[in-house]
């Protein structure tokens, strides 16, 4: 074992692979074709050792930070250590071999040093589609079988030389390959970076030296883990809320529990009493995506990168002091062969419920309720000449108040940070156009002395006959307000036609392989936050602010806030009536 | 001819009078500081304009051409103190702005702050919806634009006191024709106010993007105009009738009528001029291949120059204060790491130094203003590399037991180091910084640094440039003359440039005569006003050069790069060409290109540019000597990267001549400069007086 490291050479060591890291990211960003990679970001890429810990992962999207070590320990059991050779590239997407999801797919390289396998460059990225039941997203099916191809630790390259049948076989099993195999080769351009950059780094320091910084980088981000979880007082605490429906059973919801065991500097999610694994697909990896959820509720609660100073490194170290429970056969932790793609919904709610329960101890760390949503749409048809297109799209939502801050508007929040595609580029490729883009303002946020974010509202027109599958939830349990603060509003689904504007119909929060005419138009609004305080004692100048600016009206201000308002004739229409204002809140609080 | 540069920084305001007889004759070269004026730098500017005349002993009246480097626009949008912006866009689609991609600016976070929500450029209030629409993909009018609702929110902005209006409709790169039409009606009722259309100030694709670049225009447009009038106005008060060119963020000059239609082109006004001088100085140190680093006190600007041309920005990279701005930039990286970064242990108890500083106020611990955390400039002063004696030629008194006492406290004690070994710990984890962040804007996008010259500057460039060199294995170093002063320096010598661009979408591969009419039709326009800008200029026809460049990407990517064009019009014949330059870059960029894929222009890019007259530096007398006795002041005790204490001596740099050496270890001492030559290097003395240290 080498000795410690002095902090300096730690210090380089550590910004070198961060470095690599990002590198390997924006390669495969912006080499990829399909927008759910090259707009969205849907995507994740890092060095691993040969023990499967995280040495260093780009900061893209949170879901995918902390699951390739599952993908790898999933590939083990197809591929021992020992299989390795120099050259080598897995593709594994197995659910029930540490996949996310199916769709997700893993490309692994292996990286050798003096003829020794010393680690992994790896990375993930959301594929539009491979194949499954219904075109791009799944819903109600009934097994992993109708998920599309199953990739379970496949050499797709053997000592550098290609598997030319595996690749015709990848690229005959989905509806877009000019997408697909695009996007393989920007994942395959980005591990092979990371091999590169990883063998000069271990040149320039030997492999001591590095492996030695990894594991005290590993060990410094779990002690600034323990270090903030130790904080909390010991004990349990406990959280629940339900789900829509599974997609298919209508008239049943699905409740989630949470109870977060704090036990000096470690911590246990105990998702025991949620609801049982569900006949669709609507059910969550355990290790590719529950556990990940527990891990990023943490980081992101405990060692929030805007609040601190310090850079604390993406690694195993701080996944270390977390445990998570969640019985066989729930829907957290299915048993094959139940379907598990669809999964988004219920680790948003998860991690969402983990911040509720843990609210009364960590009032400054805390948010109100959050949207803690996904609107995953699959837009899809088939052009005149035969080929489909698929596009899929993710729909922001919204956070709850926070301590010190209104909750960010239509917004990536939790679990997700995907970018949305330009309209414009959309409108230019698609037979597809956008006719509503904007902030919900159809219900107010929920109100607070820091009020919740509003949702979104987006409408989507077919200028062509289609297809459409729509992941989706929280048509039916509200986000809530906290310390007083009142709940936000609950998303919905409308669809109508273009022609027949006023002819429109309700549609449920999940829905599968729905035929869409020219001139349908899909129109989601996102559930928006939940407030944070007494909306009493919001500042009036932020209420008329939000007058003024179409969040909020008139009425509502008075009625939830207290604050009444004068008209004036500025050309803004309103004024603080500040009198009036400190009587009727006296009032109301009386 | 007299010309002068004049850069402003955070701190001061740099001057450059350069003098030169008609053709060959005689050049002098005037160099001054006067403290920057941030309430309005043009008065600052103007102080010091006077000052360098005063010196160089001509007339304010004799200055023939002024050039100026400009931070106005950029503060103003960090510091968020703009225009109060009103918008007409598309019914459906108010937000845009609001909602930006909607990616958080944090994955670990949930305190986090939208910018562009908390602090927008335009309010939701004054976003106003207007029924038109424009359909894709081909531009055609689905809902005819609404007259009156234009003039009726033109109207309310006037009641509002509003003085800066954008208008931005959805597909307004496919036809501009809602977008004139509406501008027209707005100039009506308010025909005093700054007003722009997305499709003016960038016409491309991407809604938010140029939505959001328009928005910024019209932000910092009004103030930015102000600020460039008053400047002409108090220039010709004080008696300087010289024609003034303002620096742009792409890395040439404009002019102050264009400058404040489109100030969005100035927001690396600042930064801009330290690379150009870094190209300049190479080219006359016959080193095509620079890798520069600005290094202030805070930041340190970086930047990479091959073949003798500046790097531009992918513009989907382009954004300041975390919102995107369309137009070309120099790829110009800043990272917190400077003189006045803070060295600390953090509660996990790693070492860390910056991006925290101690700024001006109290500024590092040696200056004795009541800081008393150590900074890098503290460090270089506890191993006796900055002398109390020669600080900013003296004009700054330090202490260095102040550094000591700062450094053993907070660093030493706590990790059980000694102080030198706290120091050098200190320099090697900025330097270490500074290099991963110039191998992220080299090696990251396949530049090898090998085949590469560091030049440091900035006061403090020189100090690190050495040892910057080493980490990332650049060829050799080079230590500009005037460390300073090398940004306006820059200045006086940047050409007039220009650029002009539009969308086009077209697939190449597969093009047919249609589409090259097309794309040749909007390349000849482009052309066309390039050529008039420069004609309305002055610049005479043989002067005018135009480069096309095609921005592509394989069909279904979603970014771009560029690929240059041939001069001719495109043709089935010669398409080759881009599509093969596209290859070239895109190997080069990610490693990976591809032949079976077809390549999509979406847009093209006429850049036009004139060549201004460049500064002419005098050749400095042969001297040919090695460490030549006139020029060594005394020695000192130094301790180098090693940590060896050596007796170093320190040589004058005013006093080397050409083709001198200097063998390490050696300080090379100047006005407000320190060139660190440790040992097993050598610095060459150049014909002009650069410095060229290379290990022995």
């Amino acid at each position: 074992m080498t000795t410690e490291l002095d902090p300096i050479t730690l210090q380089v060591v550590g910004g070198a692979l961060h470095s690599i890291a990002e590198q390997m990211g924006n390669v495969l960003y912006r080499m990829s074709y399909s927008s759910i990679i090259r707009e969205s970001q849907d995507l994740g890429a890092g060095l691993f050792d040969t023990e499967y810990n995280t040495l260093c992962e780009s900061d893209s999207t949170p879901m995918h930070i902390g699951s390739l070590p599952g993908y790898l320990r999933g590939i083990e059991q197809t591929v021992p250590l020992s299989d390795w050779k120099p050259g080598d590239c897995v593709i594994h997407n197995h659910p029930y071999k540490g996949a996310s999801h199916s769709p997700d797919i893993a490309i692994v390289m292996p990286v050798f040093f003096e003829g020794e396998l010393v680690g992994f460059s790896a990375n993930t990225a959301h594929h539009v589609d491979i194949g499954a039941a219904t075109p791009g997203l799944i819903i109600d099916v009934p097994d992993v079988w109708a998920e599309g191809m199953l990739l379970d630790g496949v050499k797709l390259y053997e000592e550098g030389v290609r598997n030319e049948n595996l690749w015709k076989y990848i690229r005959d099993n989905t509806r877009v390959p000019g997408l697909v195999m695009g996007d393989l080769e920007a994942q395959i351009a980005s591990a092979e970076l990371g091999v590169r950059r990883f063998e000069e780094l271990l040149q320039t320091y030997g492999k001591a030296t590095v492996l030695q910084a990894t594991r005290q980088l590993m060990d410094y981000t779990e002690r600034m883990m323990r270090r903030e979880i130790a904080k909390i007082p010991d004990g349990e605490y406990f959280a629940e809320g339900f789900l829509d429906d599974d997609g298919r059973d209508r008239t049943k919801t699905l409740p989630i529990k949470v109870c977060v065991r704090v036990t000096g500097d470690s911590v246990e999610i105990d998702l025991t009493g949620s609801s049982p694994q569900v006949p669709t697909a609507f059910n969550v990896p355990f290790d590719g995506s529950t556990m990940v959820a527990a891990f990023f509720v943490f980081r992101a609660m405990l060692l929030d990168t805007y609040t601190s100073t310090e850079f604390v490194p993406q690694n195993e170290g701080s996944f270390r002091p977390i445990k998570v429970t969640a019985p066989k056969g729930c829907i957290f932790n299915p048993v094959m062969p139940a379907a598990a793609e669809a999964r988004f919904c219920q680790i948003q709610r998860m991690a969402d419920l983990v911040i509720k329960a843990l609210s009364p101890v960590l009032p400054e760390k805390c948010t109100a309720g959050n949207a803690a949503t996904l609107s995953f749409a699959a837009f899809s048809g088939v052009r005149p000449n035969g080929d489909y297109w698929v596009f899929l799209e993710v729909n922001e939502a919204a956070m709850g108040g926070r301590p010190e801050s209104d909750g960010p508007d239509t917004i990536e929040e939790l679990m997700r940070n995907t970018r949305n595609n330009p309209l414009e580029d959309l409108g230019m490729h698609l037979p597809l156009i956008c006719d509503r883009y904007e902030v919900r303002d159809d219900v107010p946020p929920g109100a607070g002395k820091f009020r919740g974010g509003s949702g979104v509202v987006k409408s989507q027109r077919y200028l062509t006959p289609g297809y459409m599958t729509h992941e989706s939830d929280r048509h039916l349990d509200v986000p809530w307000g906290v310390f007083g603060g009142k709940e936000g509003a609950c998303g919905k689904m409308e669809i109508y036609n273009f022609e027949r504007p006023d002819e429109i119909r309700q549609e449920y929060s999940k829905f599968s392989g729905l035929r869409t005419e020219e001139g349908d138009v899909v129109s989601y609004f996102s559930p928006s936050g939940g407030g944070y305080g007494d909306p009493l004692e919001r500042d009036p100048q932020k209420v008329l602010d939000d007058v003024l600016d179409g969040f909020i009206d008139v009425d509502h201000a008075k009625e939830a806030y207290g604050v009444v308002l004068k008209e004036v004739d500025n050309g803004y229409g309103w004024d603080l009536d500040l009198p009036a204002t400190e009587a009727l809140r006296a009032q109301s609080a009386a | 001819m007299i010309r002068v540069g004049v850069d402003v920084g955070g701190t001061f305001t740099d001057i450059v009078l350069e003098h030169s007889e008609a053709g060959d004759g005689e050049q002098k070269v005037f160099v001054t500081k006067v403290p920057s004026t941030l309430h309005d730098q043009s008065e600052g500017v103007v102080k010091g304009v006077l000052q360098v005349c005063k010196l160089a002993g001509v007339e304010p009246g004799e200055i023939d051409m002024l050039f100026h480097g400009t931070t106005v626009a950029t503060n103003m949008v960090i510091e968020r103190n703009g225009a109060e912006v009103g918008m007409l866009t598309t019914k459906g689609f108010r937000d845009i702005l609001h909602m930006g991609r909607h990616k958080r600016p944090h994955n670990f976070s949930l305190q986090f702050d939208v910018p562009w929500q908390s602090k927008p450029l335009v309010k939701r209030r004054n976003r106003i919806a207007i029924s038109e629409r424009i359909m894709p993909p081909d531009g055609t009018v689905e809902v005819g634009l609404d007259e009156d609702e234009v003039r009726e929110a033109a109207e309310l902005f006037k009641k509002r006191g509003l003085n800066a209006v954008i208008i931005s409709f959805l597909f307004s790169f496919l036809n501009d024709s809602h977008e004139q039409r509406a501008k027209e009606i707005v100039k009506e009722v308010m025909p005093g106010a700054y007003i722009c259309a997305s499709s003016e100030v960038v016409n491309v694709i991407r809604e938010y993007e140029r939505f959001s670049s328009t928005a910024m225009n019209a932000y910092i447009g009004p103030k930015t105009a102000r600020y460039l009038s008053n400047l002409e106005n108090r220039l010709k008060e004080n008696g300087v009738d010289a024609i003034v060119r303002i620096m742009q963020s792409n890395g040439g000059i404009s002019t102050i009528e264009n400058s404040s239609e489109r100030p969005i082109g100035l927001l690396l006004s600042g930064p801009a001029g330290g690379v150009i001088g870094g190209r300049w100085t190479g080219g006359h140190c016959d080193t095509g291949n620079v890798i520069t680093i600005d290094i202030g006190g805070t930041s340190a600007d970086i930047s990479v120059i091959q073949n003798g041309e500046l790097r531009i920005k992918n513009p989907r990279d382009t954004e300041v204060a975390s919102l995107p701005v369309l137009v070309p930039m120099i790829d110009i990286d800043a990272i917190g790491a400077g003189g006045g970064s803070i060295a600390y242990v953090d509660a996990g108890g790693a070492f860390r130094v910056g991006p925290r500083s101690a700024g001006a106020t109290p500024g590092p611990a040696c200056y004795g203003n009541g800081g008393t955390e150590p900074t890098v400039t503290d460090a270089q002063v506890a191993l006796g590399r900055l002398d109390p004696a020669h600080f900013l030629g003296g004009d700054i008194s330090i202490d260095p037991d102040l550094a000591v006492k700062a450094i053993e406290e907070k660093i030493a004690k706590p990790l059980g180091f000694t102080v030198t070994e706290a120091a050098l710990g200190i320099l090697k984890v900025i330097n270490n910084n500074m290099a991963l962040a110039i191998n992220a804007n080299s090696v990251a996008k396949g530049i090898d640094p090998r085949s590469f010259t560091l030049m440091g500057f900035g006061g403090a460039g020189p100090l690190h440039s050495v040892a910057l060199g080493e980490i990332i294995g650049a060829k050799d170093v080079i230590a500009p003359l005037q460390p300073g002063i090398t940004a306006a320096m820059g200045l006086l010598v940047t050409d007039l440039q220009y650029e002009y661009t539009r969308s086009v979408l077209a697939f190449l591969d597969t093009a047919d005569e249609a589409s090259f009419a097309n794309v040749n039709k909007i390349a000849g326009e482009l052309m066309a006003e390039a050529d008039a800008q420069l004609e309305s200029d002055g610049i005479p026809k043989e002067a005018r050069r135009f480069k096309k460049v095609m921005e592509c990407r394989y069909v279904g990517q979603g970014f771009e790069l560029r690929a240059e064009m041939p001069d001719e019009p495109l043709s089935a014949d010669n398409v080759k060409v881009v599509i093969d330059n596209f290859f070239d870059i895109h190997k080069q960029q990610y490693g990976h290109a591809f032949r079976d894929q077809v390549t999509e222009a979406v847009t093209i890019r006429v850049v036009a540019n004139a060549a201004v007259e460049q500064l002419r530096l005098p050749d400095l007398p042969k001297g040919g000597r090695a460490n030549p006795e006139d020029a060594q002041l005394y020695t000192r005790k130094t301790v180098f990267d090693d940590g060896v204490e050596v007796e170093t001596p320190r040589y004058d740099r005013m006093k080397l001549l050409a083709d001198d050496t200097v063998a390490g270890p050696a300080l090379i001492t100047q006005h407000n400069s320190t060139t660190l030559v440790p040992p097993g290097h050598t610095a060459t003395v150049l014909g002009h007086g650069d410095l060229r240290i290379a290990r022995i």
